[in-house]
């Protein structure tokens, strides 16, 4: 370890100053923290949360259903990454669909999708696009090569989020905010700097060992000063500008809608979705999937965690009746999931 | 799904980039990125290039530490 890691590790564990909550946006952040060791050494003053930045986890049910409904009544190849497969749906996950002989296919990447179409063209072939604003390029780039190569058995179910709706609704749950590096190479800091004017704090974090000791000993530094904060710890990939060719790409093909998220509800303009000249190539009304209206009943308290207001160790299902062998919630099904964290490296270890 | 790998840009044709990611090499898209050359490293999401890497994380944490720590 070298010098400089020894002192910021040291920081972080002799803190003594303000109490303070930390609320870790992304999922991979909430992993590698875990997996780095670093909650160990925190102070007792310092504690993290674990927010909303999963996408797997905030998927609603119904869009499960609807996916399940393209591969069983529609007949569609459904591709997906993997970690939606297991999730459960209000009758069945698309892992249960596939039991029943649907076509259910793991792909690494929406691209390898629209080839897949292109070289299947007797199936009919839809995209799971789900994910923020990382993922949501490549989903339009795959549309946008569909319509480029005339592949027409191919279109995307859309579920993409953007992320200051969710700042937005979660900075009452937290102290500051660990921001999501990747999301942040594709936005930009301007969300960050307004949210500071608004009295909202948060640092944007890389995924490495150093990156996460350093960003959050910076986001403590900061938070005792006493005034609202905003810090790029991760400017090797994040620019101010981030990326003016993503945002354009999918603002060319896609618009602001509504979003649903699973154990949080609908939050305003907090999605996008294809426009109505690519409605081809949108699977929700290339195949008038009807209107699902599902309620999943469960004594799961996904919807607590991903807002930070429990640990996954208060959920009285954790452990139990919900482990990664049987999911009951998308948080534990997800390999990004913080009550896959939390089962995997042992809570507070 | 949401896991951003970092890679070396092996060669780029035709808004596809040859990229070695620890020893793995895959093709991704590299339409977003206009400049991309061969030795650049990027960061992938979903089978894209979304930015380059310009820094390692130590000479970052010491920049950040000197600004922000001491």
């Amino acid at each position: 370890m070298s010098e400089l890691t020894e002192r910021t590790k040291k920081y972080l564990e002799e803190y003594d100053g303000p109490e303070i909550r930390i609320m870790e946006v992304c999922g991979t952040h909430t992993h590698e923290i875990f997996r780095q060791g670093i909650r160990r050494i925190l102070s007792p003053k310092i504690s993290l949360i674990s927010g909303p930045g999963c996408p797997v986890c905030v998927t609603p049910v119904k869009y499960i259903d609807e996916a399940v409904y393209l591969a069983l009544e529609s007949g569609c190849t459904v591709t997906t990454f993997g970690d939606l497969v297991r999730v459960p749906g209000s009758s069945m996950s698309l892992a249960g669909a596939r039991a029943r002989g649907a076509r259910v296919k793991v792909v690494y990447s929406p691209q390898d999708s629209e080839k897949y179409a292109s070289e299947h063209p007797d199936e009919q072939v839809v995209f799971l696009s789900v994910g923020f604003e990382t993922t949501t390029p490549s989903d339009v780039l795959a549309v946008k090569n569909a319509i480029r190569d005339g592949i027409s058995n191919f279109s995307i179910l859309t579920s993409n989020k953007t992320m200051p709706g969710a700042y937005e609704a979660m900075r009452r749950s937290t102290d500051a905010f660990l921001y999501p590096g990747h999301v942040h190479a594709i936005i930009g800091t301007g969300i960050c700097s307004e949210l500071a004017v608004a009295g909202t704090s948060g640092v944007i974090a890389g995924f490495t060992g150093d990156e996460l000791l350093s960003a959050l000993a910076v986001t403590v530094r900061k938070f005792s000063e006493g005034k609202p904060f905003w810090v790029n710890a991760y400017p090797r990939v994040v620019t101010d500008e981030g990326s003016p060719a993503a945002r354009a790409l999918v603002d060319r093909y896609m618009q602001p809608c509504d979003a649903d998220w699973r154990g949080i509800g609908v939050i305003e303009q907090s999605g996008v979705e294809l426009r109505d000249e690519y409605s081809d190539y949108d699977s929700r009304r290339k195949y008038n999937i009807p209107e699902f209206k599902t309620e999943y009943k469960t004594a799961c308290r996904c919807g607590e965690v991903l807002q930070g207001k429990i640990t996954p160790e208060d959920c009285p299902l954790f452990g139990k009746a919900c482990n990664p062998e049987h999911p009951v919630g998308a948080c534990m099904v997800s390999g990004e999931g913080a009550c896959s964290a939390f089962y995997l490296y042992g809570g507070k270890l | 799904m949401c896991v951003g790998l970092s890679a070396k840009v092996l060669s780029v044709k035709d808004g596809v980039a040859l990229v070695d990611c620890t020893g793995a090499k895959r093709e991704v898209s590299a339409e977003l990125l206009d400049d991309l050359e061969p030795g650049d490293f990027v960061m992938v999401h979903a089978g894209s290039a979304i930015a380059k890497i310009t820094d390692s994380d130590e000479n970052q944490a010491a920049k950040l530490a000197k600004e922000h720590l001491v």
